[in-house]
């Protein structure tokens, strides 16, 4: 809307670096990888790395058993920045076409909007929906690839949020409330497994290369967790992650060296007599450091993918390039063993079609659609989806009248979000909002109660994930949440 | 015989109570655990004479007796003192933030007079770098940040002053008990102050959403934030806790909750207020005569043109607010109940009627006349405005009501409360009464300034004891008490509680005076012990709960960038003013573009304390070293140890640039290779190198230089200003040298 170039697809040659094509850099990177190996060679040929050092601290981030049996390993949340139509994408509404252009009926009440639409006309579904594979779900045309999976999609008709306005509700999504500084689902998964590659960040966030969702960082925080378990921006191309690549004007061979020559005075004060697991800690760190420049930067580069997959993902064609390569590192990422993996979809405005929701959901359906039914059926056929968990949402809905004439306002008392994968049970409906898609009616599931449901199916109790905080036992779910049971079968 | 059998029984009985009533109380004393009421927190500071302990010669002061009675209990000697290189860099970075120069150091170190360390101490303490490394702490526990939060993340122009505010009132020495109550009522109680002002501003730093949908939650949001943080600061209490539901642990209940509550609900938000001196305001008040003088005819003529139009716009946008709010803006300011004032406040926004707007809705030859008349105007300079703050400030009308709100949620109102302090505080026996009690109804109410009274009572139990406590933790690395803003039965109990009640005593006889206390702390042999621990210490106190050794901390990330700074020669040390917006990494500006750097690059040197505090963007050099999140009030920082502060360390610019320029200032002052390597460890570390350490050190520096040479023989350089570059680059083995010397544990603690 209020962007009217494509940014969030500027392609390959956009904001986000396209895969590293010259041979030289390559060997450039890889030198912090030969690097490591004449590192860990040197310690152990010193007796450092494994007999004399002091016992190993217990990285925060060691992989720690779940509650009970997990579903899901691992989680990919595509998170729909900005709000998307339920009414249009995934909630059909034939009552919303025949009372199209009246006002809603008084029998709905009153209820909280953003931009005081509640007496605007009611704008028809902008596409059709039609029953799609052995479910009979009905999606729109918007989607028509997501919507060749529906039978892996467990479908949530019911959502319902606290607020109508953006960052509130990004933070609800994201934290379980609606005020600032709270810890992210990413950190509390994280805090309750930890994960399985050390060599990489445990919770990864893709931004949006069009700018950060709407109440940014804050989003992806570990709160009053502590800092091991925040969120790691990431990007592709030869600098993943802040920081990481050797300075300019400074060898790989010379940052080996000064990596080395650190350690080692580093050393002497342990071996002074000095066993402060702090200090050990401390040199560990510059060993994962050094090993996140070998790894990070490999993982991240695409080059070894097949030209099917790269077309799969839509990386050949403009509109999904952008989101495609981002979808295509978050299963790099999740093969790597990373636990958790954000992908925003849409700039800093998304899906917040005020105005000119054809426009905008044309753009963004189109940019999404393509690279989200690649990673089901790429994860699908590395034998990935049933220990990968998908999930699909924005922070809200949007609402069955108009805004101005081509727009709708935020919804958040009833809206849809989809779960595949990670042992959810597919191809079903769970709850449903009312005739015309205002508010959640049937089988309701609040944020907590989603929140509860992921916390489940990743082998994690959410009433027993807490942790204590100026005398109260603080967790995602706050006092409430239920697990949804008919989604974890 | 029945008599006497009788006699005897009774005594025995009296015996077993007194007993049980000892143990009783000895278990509460401890714990915290029994009746809650009886929680030892919440009783008045005791008069403790410091213990006498065997050793005698340790001791410098009370603080020794304290400590070192803990010690014998426990079996244990203290550590010994450290050296005297180790003391100036401790106290060095503890009171200023930054390690002493190779010059402070050499002095220090060949001065053997026997005050030499008090001077030091004295010296440290007048810097007026000490308020800007104390102030940090402050703003830690006051969640201080300069914008909104949530989705917009506005910036609020006047928030800098607050951080002045703090850094003054620590440079100062402002007694303790005055820094509160003018930051809980300063706007009642010195209304004539500027800084009593500023000083409120503490009330609203939390995040805000200025949009909400909701307005009445909005204020209700400030209102809950207000009262938990200064529950949590001032009191050390988990209040929060008790705003949904009676606290489950604690003796407060919602009603303490919301009669807290009730004290802040009378206020007026105010974001940007003038708070000028009475001289800057009779300067103003003159220079606006001259102005209004000189400018009247044409602003009358400006609004003449634009009334009819500016009405019909407003009107039209009142015409869309509820009615209530539409009523509120059209009662005359002074007539306006507090609901309306706080009404028209929240709505202003919604009803603003922009100059765009009137010229758009202007005829072209008004508007014509209205730029010619615009054009004259602006020619006379405007007065200097004034300063503005962010504060509190007391209001029209008869105050709002307070209610418990069951669940914390306001369409629940239950039964009315007005302001009072909590119950528990004021349930002691009368001659400890710290409090007064809750108002019996009726009577005249109670308004802010009798919060910040009661709460900077000498004998209030709580405000020195978590004080004293809070500058304890900052230089032990922790607190007597280990949860600082949890003094609750659910809290740490303290592990000296007599040395605690002493210096909270002390403190209040000094008159609140931070500086004594310091200097209290700092001349103690317990704190002056090395943090070397010895094997046996390490096994009979492995969490030096006994203070047996100093703690080894890793210094916040202010420090060792400021530190960065210093030692490069390149820190700016302005003071105060708007904050400064030194480049992040293009990588995070690329999306969040919240951050424009500032154009000169001395603005880019200065201390961290200045550097704009960005809700939804927090500086990443900082954040990688858990500076707090601005969110809720940070007690105590994080100490986590990951790979990205490695990364930071190693390869950011800062790093790169302090380095370059650190191998730089090295090669002037030192002549040759060793002592350059010996200069450089004095700089950074404030040591000597060790022979092993010189050795490694050459062999290091020599090997890069050589590496270069190699690589510049190797791989020809384009054409194109080889030799400059080569010219006025030196060889990279010292820089690289430095860039390892701020990557050592040595560098980055503080021990």
């Amino acid at each position: 809307m209020q962007n009217d170039r494509p940014c969030s697809c500027p392609g390959p040659s956009g904001g986000w670096p396209g895969p590293p094509t010259s041979r030289r850099r390559f060997l450039e990177r890889a030198g912090g990888g030969l690097g490591l190996i004449a590192l860990a060679t040197l310690l152990q040929e010193q007796g450092l790395l494994a007999r004399a050092a002091p016992a190993p601290v217990p990285s925060p981030l060691a992989p720690k058993p779940p509650h009970f049996a997990a579903r899901a390993q691992r989680v990919i949340f595509l998170f729909m920045s900005g709000g998307p139509s339920h009414v249009d994408l995934f909630d059909p509404k034939p009552e919303l076409i025949r009372l199209a252009g009246q006002p809603i009926p008084e029998s709905f009440g009153t209820f909280k909007t953003r931009r005081n639409v509640a007496k605007n006309k009611l704008l028809p579904p902008l596409r059709r929906f039609r029953a799609r594979g052995q479910s009979g779900m009905e999606i729109s045309d918007w989607l028509p690839h997501i919507a060749s999976h529906a039978d892996e999609l467990c479908l949530l008709r019911g959502c319902y949020g606290d607020s109508v306005t953006h960052p509130e509700s990004v933070y609800l999504m994201n934290t379980g409330s609606i005020l600032m500084g709270r810890a992210s689902l990413g950190a509390w998964a994280t805090y309750g497994l930890g994960t399985e590659n050390q060599n990489l960040p445990a919770f990864v966030v893709l931004p949006d290369p069009g700018g950060w969702v709407k109440g940014g960082a804050p989003a992806w925080s570990n709160g009053y967790l502590p800092a091991a378990f925040q969120g790691t921006l990431l990007r592709g191309g030869s600098a993943p992650i802040l920081h990481l690549n050797t300075p300019a004007g400074v060898s790989s061979e010379q940052q080996a060296a000064t990596v080395e020559f650190i350690n080692q005075l580093n050393r002497q004060d342990l071996l002074a007599g000095d066993e402060q697991s702090e200090l050990a800690a401390r040199i560990a760190a510059y060993e994962l450091a050094f090993r996140m420049q070998a790894h990070a930067p490999r993982v991240v580069d695409l080059s070894s993918e097949s030209p099917a997959t790269r077309e799969l993902y839509g990386l050949d064609k403009k509109m999904t390039a952008e989101f495609g390569t981002r979808c295509l590192l978050a299963r790099r990422l999740i093969e790597a063993g990373v636990r958790f993996v954000q992908i925003y979809c849409g700039d800093t405005n998304g899906w917040d079609g005020h105005s000119d929701m054809e426009g905008n959901h044309s753009r963004l359906c189109a940019a999404s659609d393509r690279p989200i039914a690649a990673l089901l059926t790429d994860l699908r056929a590395r034998g990935l989806l049933d220990s990968t968990l998908l999930i699909w949402g924005g922070e809200f809905g949007r609402m069955p009248m108009s805004e101005g004439s081509d727009g709708r306002d935020h919804n958040p008392h009833g809206f849809s979000m989809w779960l595949a994968g990670g042992g959810v049970h597919p191809g079903q409906i769970i709850g449903g909002t009312d005739a015309l898609g205002l508010r959640a009616t049937t089988d309701k599931t609040h944020v907590h109660d989603i929140h509860a449901t992921i916390l489940h199916l990743l082998g994690l109790e959410h009433e027993r994930l807490t942790f204590r905080r100026n005398d109260r036992d603080e967790r995602l779910t706050d006092v409430a949440g239920q697990v949804i049971r008919q989604a974890v079968g | 015989m029945a008599s006497r059998t009788r006699q005897t029984l009774w005594v025995y009985l009296a015996w077993l109570a007194l007993l049980h009533l000892k143990a009783g109380n000895d278990a509460t004393a401890q714990q915290g655990s029994g009746e809650p009421r009886a929680h030892w927190a919440f009783q008045p500071v005791r008069s403790v004479a410091p213990p006498h302990p065997q050793t005698t010669a340790w001791m410098r002061n009370p603080i020794d007796a304290f400590i070192l009675d803990g010690l014998e209990k426990a079996s244990l000697s203290p550590a010994p003192r450290a050296d005297a290189a180790q003391l100036i860099r401790r106290l060095t970075l503890a009171l200023i933030g930054r390690p002493p120069s190779p010059e402070e150091l050499e002095a220090f170190v060949r001065d053997p007079s026997a005050d030499a360390y008090a001077r030091l101490v004295d010296r440290l303490l007048d810097s007026p770098q000490y308020g800007e490394r104390w102030a940090r702490h402050w703003l830690d526990l006051a969640r201080y940040a300069e914008s909104d939060g949530f989705e917009h993340d506005a910036i609020r122009p006047a928030a800098w002053r607050y951080r002045d505010y703090v850094i003054q009132s620590f440079n100062g020495n402002k007694p303790y008990d005055r820094f509160i109550a003018e930051q809980i009522a300063g706007d009642l109680l010195w209304p004539e102050t500027p800084a009593a002002l500023v000083a409120t501003g503490f009330n609203l730093l939390g995040p805000d959403m200025v949009d909400s949908a909701d307005q009445v939650q909005r204020r209700l949001n400030t209102l809950n934030d207000m009262t938990d943080t200064t529950g949590a600061v001032v009191m050390g209490l988990t209040f929060g806790c008790a705003r949904c539901h009676d606290h489950k642990t604690e003796p407060f209940t919602q009603r303490d909750y919301y009669q807290l509550q009730a004290f802040f609900a009378p206020a007026s938000f105010q974001r940007e207020r003038p708070v000028p001196t009475p001289e800057e305001q009779r300067i103003y008040d003159v220079a606006m005569r001259g102005y209004d003088a000189q400018t009247g005819d044409f602003r009358r003529a400006i609004s003449a043109l634009e009334a009819p139009a500016r009405q019909h716009l407003l009107d039209e946008k009142l015409s869309k607010l509820s009615e209530d709010a539409q009523l509120a803006h059209r009662t005359p300011p002074a007539q306006r109940t507090r609901e309306q004032e706080g009404t028209v406040q929240e709505t202003a926004p919604m009803i603003q009627v922009t100059d765009r707007e009137v010229e758009k809705a202007l005829a072209p030859e008004q508007l014509r006349q209205r730029k010619e008349q615009l054009a004259k105007l602006n020619r006379v300079p405007k007065p200097t405005p004034l300063p503005l703050a962010m504060m509190l400030q007391s209001s029209n009308g008869p105050s709002p009501k307070t209610f418990i709100l069951a669940r914390g949620d306001y369409n629940n109102p239950r039964e009315e409360v007005a302001p009072g302090y909590p119950a528990v505080l004021c349930r002691l026996k009368k001659a400890e009464l710290p409090a007064d009690p809750a108002p019996a109804p009726g009577s005249p109410r109670l308004n802010r300034d009798a919060l910040a009274k009661w709460l900077t009572r000498p004998d209030h139990p709580l405000t020195a004891r978590v004080l004293v406590n809070r500058i304890w933790q900052h230089h032990f690395g922790r607190g007597l008490v280990a949860t600082p803003s949890d003094f609750g039965t659910r809290g740490a109990a303290p592990s000296h509680p007599e040395l605690l009640d002493w210096l909270a005593a002390e403190f209040i006889r000094s008159g609140w005076h931070l500086k004594q206390l310091h200097r209290l702390i700092l001349n103690s042999s317990a704190y002056q012990q090395s943090a070397t621990a010895t094997p046996d210490t390490l096994a009979r106190d492995p969490d030096n709960r006994w203070f047996s050794r100093q703690t080894r901390t890793r210094l916040e990330g202010e420090v060792i960038r400021d530190s960065l700074l210093a030692i490069s020669g390149r820190l700016n040390g302005a003071q105060f003013g708007p904050s400064v917006f030194p480049p992040i990494p293009a990588d995070i500006t690329r999306t969040s573009k919240n951050w424009t750097s500032d154009p000169e690059a001395a603005a880019h040197m200065r201390r961290s304390i200045y550097i704009f505090a960005r809700r939804n963007l927090r500086f990443p050099f900082l954040e990688a070293f858990d500076s707090p999140d601005s969110n809720l009030s940070c007690p105590e920082r994080g100490r986590s140890t990951t790979a990205p502060q490695s990364l930071t360390l190693l390869n950011s610019d800062d790093v790169m640039e302090a380095a370059g320029a650190t191998a730089e200032r090295v090669r002037r002052q030192a002549p040759d290779l060793n002592s350059q390597i010996q200069y450089a460890y004095r700089l950074i570390l404030s040591r000597p190198p060790t022979p092993k350490e010189l050795a490694l050190s050459r062999q290091f520096i020599k090997t890069s230089d050589q590496r270069q040479l190699d690589s510049d023989r190797t791989q020809p350089q384009p054409e194109q200003g080889k030799n400059d570059r080569n010219a006025a680059q030196p060889p990279p083995g010292l820089r690289e040298f430095c860039r390892a010397l701020f990557n050592l544990n040595s560098f980055v603690y503080a021990e």
